[in-house]
């Protein structure tokens, strides 16, 4: 009776065991799955803390993969293009869900910093932004994570990567750019209204001093690599990580920092007064005594700038064999 | 005696003396000063673009002008081909080939070489007159010798025009700076006569450069700011008409530009203005026939209904694909961060780099800020034809600034602003000098003009723009010779011993190919070497520096960077015989295959054959580009690499290191023992810098051999 008792509550015990475990197992992907497609229905990058992550991407079962980006947006950490990298990884987010491929195989999701420390740890990363691809099956390989370095973030790239990875296929849709077009209007609209309210009395516009400081003014920046800075947008200095010193100048002629540039735009500026000065000296409605003040000023000026000017060059160019004045 | 000549002339003659002997003086030098590399080395054709020109001019010279025009050129873009004739600007070929006819007419038989190479320093001489009478135009003859003086060795044109370099540019720039001074002419006279050669020179410069574009927007510009400011005249309805019409007719005979000119957006603000110019002038006319209040309802509605029907107009142009779109180098003018997002292969061009201040200081030192100084000159004494440089200099310095290729545009007008700036400085303060000479016979008496001291600093600011402008020569001539002078053709550098020496393995390759391989062989290189190999081996290539079809540039590409049994199917379709690579592994020259091997590995990727091909495969797991024993498997099994390392595993090339020492990438190559199935070595130059294989036949039964 006891043998027959004994073997009903393991049989029992078996069904239940035999029955229970596959079934939980589907259960638990089911509900995982359907928990993030409702998760990323609301919003398609899914934030994750620490236990989110640890449950529905590290954990297994699991039959979906997905693309978690890991960075650091609290402005107090300073990274400057986790905000870059961030926007071009929500476009491919959107892209993916309004895209024709959309299913539930592949989730997007981001951890910050702040709420995550550990997982930064455990996957050993120490730089943000970093895009790693988890896959449904088989374990993480050394391609699974995005190399930054190499292709940068932009929104195809990555992309591009994700389709290698994960075999889907998204067209990037980008919201289109209206901030130009608006900037140019408001510009339009303003400069007509200005036009409009002083339409009697339009003199500024005749004004040849006021066209001549303008166009001078272009000259100076541009011959000073103020181009140059806005599309390559250098640091104002360099600090040297091994000593600390600060420089200011560029060793080399291929590039440039932002405070040389004003250095040199300044020491044009006052090269060109100094020629300025020298030509008002001629000028018949000036007093005698502030001749000599303006004359010799002027000559001063300009020679001491130039030679600053050649001097900053050698800085640039070692070998550079001319120089006046200043080494 | 010649002396004694001399001072009997008149002053009028003396003066015309002095400015002829002084720009004699300035043409010769702007000539010798670019002879460097000829020098140097010896009377070449430099880089690579120049050797498509010298050999079209060849062409040209040889078969006439219709053969040229119509030529159909089967050794380049093997199976291909390619459409020369319509698909170039023709001005400089006809240019080098009319002296060519014209000295052997008179029987003087220069080499067509020689004539491409000088070409270039010749034009520059004529550039630099060309300055001197723009100049003189805009201010005055003083100004004018100082402008000629600067242009015939400022860095910045001599970059483009050193012997040897035989491209569109070095005479561009003549045609350019021709058509403004002919501009300048009409609108002064507002003469149909100057007007129509104008035209004739805005044909020249649009049969020699596409760089035309900045030049038929410039000139409305100017219309157009005459007409704001009130300074429109019917002088300059004249000038302008005539050139626009005439002009654009011209300029459509060239077979390249064909209907652009009617059609693209860059060439429709010439349009616009040449419109605007026939309204203003018709509202003049009306204002002054009607009375003022019949003129102001007749003024708004004509406004309306024009302002309506010129937006829809456009509007439909645009969107029936009538008006091209605007090309996407003339966009990353106008927005300079457009380039860096959208055409990564405009980005990656050097040439089409923004402009650093040092390479500013670098290209035209002294005239950097001489130039500001110019400008407040001409805006000081502000008239209809300042008003023209003013707007030429600020836009070329804005395009200069984006782009440092159209450094070019700039130099010559920064010539000419510094010119009249140094002129402006220098005659009041000589003035200076010669009237206190003058006031010491006298005795002092007078002062209303003078100040204490006003000979001293007359004295030192003399002296001063004296040390400024030899400076300014000994810096030019310094830039010259170190930087813009080599050929790139044949290469130099110091021995062991201080002495030079000279490789010069392109030539002897490219002569070898020449006469010892059979006349039809097809050669596959990188595209970079196109243009040479038809130009001195004169065998059938590829692909060429014309860079116009990219899925066979990728083909290559992918023989380049495939296994070999890979590769040989591809060459075996391409119909290749001899393949021809650049090592400079043993040299240390830089600019080799290897180092370029990773566009070839990009470019060959990105076609849909080429899918197979990943850039990622050829970097060690860390991310690194090697060719030591760390780096990757695939790319030490590639045909590039074995081509370039074969037998260079038994060569010593540096003092205490192993065989088969790199010494571009410093390191020891990984791959040193293997044998090549499927070709076979034809010829390595004396310093290994070319090396070219044939590619072996399939073997008697047919099959490949590997």
């Amino acid at each position: 009776m006891n043998a027959i008792k004994g073997s009903l509550i393991l049989f029992i015990i078996g069904l239940f065991c035999h029955t229970a475990s596959p079934k939980t197992k589907q259960e638990v992907l089911q509900e995982k799955v359907h928990q993030l497609m409702e998760w990323s229905n609301r919003r398609t990058v899914i934030q994750m803390g620490g236990s989110k992550f640890a449950n529905y991407v590290k954990s297994k079962p699991r039959n979906y993969s997905v693309i978690v980006m890991f960075t650091a947006l609290n402005p107090k950490r300073g990274c400057s293009v986790c905000q870059e990298a961030s926007d071009e990884f929500t476009i491919l987010a959107n892209s993916y869900r309004f895209s024709p491929a959309y299913s539930n195989s592949l989730f997007f999701g981001v951890v910050d910093f702040d709420d995550g420390q550990d997982i930064f740890r455990t996957l050993g990363l120490n730089s943000a932004p970093a895009f790693i691809h988890f896959p449904a099956k088989g374990k993480r390989k050394a391609v699974d994570t995005y190399d930054i370095q190499r292709y940068g973030f932009h929104a195809d790239n990555i992309a591009k990567w994700m389709a290698e990875r994960t075999e889907i296929v998204v067209r990037i849709f980008r919201p289109p750019n209206y901030m130009g077009t608006v900037v140019l209007v408001l510009l339009f609209s303003l400069a007509g209204g200005l036009l409009y309210v002083r339409r009697n009395s339009l003199d500024f516009f005749y004004n040849k001093t006021f066209w001549g400081v303008l166009s001078i003014f272009i000259v100076l920046g541009m011959t000073s690599g103020q181009m140059w800075n806005h599309i390559r947008g250098p640091p104002y200095y360099h600090r040297n990580p091994q000593n600390g010193a600060i420089h200011y100048i560029h060793g080399s002629s291929q590039g440039q920092l932002v405070a040389e540039t004003h250095l040199v735009m300044l020491i044009n500026a006052a090269i060109v007064v100094g020629f300025a000065l020298l030509s008002e000296v001629h000028n018949p409605e000036m007093e005698v005594s502030k001749r000599r003040v303006f004359a010799i000023g002027g000559l001063v000026m300009v020679v001491f700038f130039f030679s600053l000017l050649i001097s900053v060059f050698r800085r640039k160019y070692q070998s550079y064999p001319y120089s006046l004045l200043i080494r | 005696m010649g002396r004694m000549a001399f001072l009997k002339m008149s002053a009028d003659k003396q003066d015309t003396l002095l400015k002829m002997l002084v720009l004699a003086v300035c043409c010769i030098l702007s000539f010798s000063v670019r002879l460097f590399s000829v020098l140097r080395f010896e009377s070449v054709i430099h880089e690579f673009d120049p050797y498509f020109n010298y050999r079209t001019t060849r062409y040209l010279a040889e078969k006439g002008f219709y053969d040229f025009h119509n030529w159909f050129d089967d050794t380049a873009w093997y199976p291909l081909g390619r459409i020369i004739g319509g698909t170039i600007y023709p001005g400089l070929m006809v240019t080098a080939a009319a002296f060519y006819n014209v000295l052997h007419y008179f029987n003087i038989t220069i080499d067509i070489r020689n004539m491409c190479v000088f070409l270039a320093p010749m034009f520059s001489s004529f550039t630099t007159i060309v300055t001197y009478h723009l100049t003189k135009q805009l201010s005055n003859s003083g100004a004018g010798l100082v402008a000629a003086a600067f242009m015939s060795v400022v860095p910045g044109y001599i970059s483009r025009s050193v012997a040897g370099s035989y491209d569109n540019e070095g005479i561009a720039i003549f045609c350019m700076l021709f058509t403004y001074t002919l501009w300048i002419k009409s609108v002064k006279t507002g003469s149909v006569f100057w007007a129509v050669l104008c035209s004739v020179a805005y044909f020249y410069m649009v049969s020699s450069w596409g760089g035309y574009v900045f030049l038929i927007n410039l000139i409305p510009i100017h219309v157009l700011a005459c007409i704001v400011t009130g300074r429109y005249s019917h002088k300059i309805y004249v000038a302008y008409t005539t050139v626009y019409s005439v002009g654009t007719i011209l300029s459509m005979q060239i077979s390249f530009v064909g209907f652009q000119p009617v059609q693209t957006s860059e060439h429709m603000g010439a349009l616009g203005v040449f419109g605007l110019c026939q309204i203003v002038s018709f509202i003049n006319f009306l204002r002054a026939r009607l009375s003022s209040a019949h003129f102001a309802i007749l003024w708004q509605t004509m406004l309306y209904i024009v302002g309506t029907i010129f937006i829809g107009a456009v509007g439909f142009l645009t969107l029936s694909g009538k008006i091209a779109p605007w090309t996407g180098r003339f966009y990353s003018l106008l927005d300079p961060s457009y380039a860096k997002n959208n055409i990564p292969i405009i980005a990656s061009v050097s040439e089409h780099q923004p402009t650093t201040w040092s390479s500013f200081y670098f290209d035209l030192q002294m005239l950097v800020f001489m130039f500001p100084v110019g400008l407040y000159v001409c805006f000081k004494n502000l008239k209809d034809y300042n008003l023209f440089i003013i707007l030429y200099g600020v836009t070329s310095m804005y395009f200069a600034a984006v782009m440092v290729r159209l450094m070019l545009v700039l130099a010559p007008v920064m010539c000419i602003l510094a010119g009249i700036g140094v002129n402006h400085v220098l005659t009041t303060y000589m003035k200076n000098l010669d009237s206190v000479a003058q006031k010491d016979k006298k005795g002092r008496t007078k002062s209303d003009n003078s100040y204490p001291m006003r000979n001293e600093v007359a004295t030192g600011v003399v002296v001063m723009m004296t040390i400024f402008l030899s400076l300014f020569a000994s810096h030019s001539v310094w830039v010259t010779s170190e930087a813009y002078s080599s050929p790139s053709i044949v290469l130099s550098a110091r021995g062991g011993d201080g002495g030079r020496i000279i490789f010069d393995d392109f030539r002897e390759a490219y002569y070898w190919l020449r006469h010892n391989t059979p006349e039809n062989s097809k050669v596959m290189s990188w595209w970079d070497y196109g243009y040479q190999i038809t130009a001195m081996a004169n065998r059938t290539i590829l692909v060429d520096n014309n860079t116009w079809n990219n899925t066979h540039i990728s083909r290559v590409g992918q023989a380049m960077a495939s296994t070999e049994d890979k590769a040989y199917e591809i060459m075996r379709e391409l119909d290749v015989d001899y393949v021809l690579v650049i090592f400079g592994g043993l040299t240390g020259y830089s600019s080799d295959d290897i180092n370029k091997f990773l566009w070839m590995v990009r470019i060959g990727g990105s076609t849909d054959r080429g899918a197979h091909i990943k850039e990622s495969d050829y970097y060690t797991p860390s991310g690194e580009f090697r060719v030591d024993s760390e780096g990757s498997q695939v790319l030490q099994n590639c045909m590039m690499y074995k081509m370039c390392y074969y037998r260079f595993g038994q060569v010593y090339t540096e003092q205490n290191k192993p065989t088969g020492y790199d010494r571009v990438r410093n390191a020891e190559i990984g791959n040193k023992d293997f044998e090549l199935d499927v070709l076979d070595e034809a010829y390595t130059t004396e310093h290994w810098i070319v090396r070219i294989y044939k590619v072996k036949d399939l073997d008697n039964r047919g099959n490949p051999r590997t």
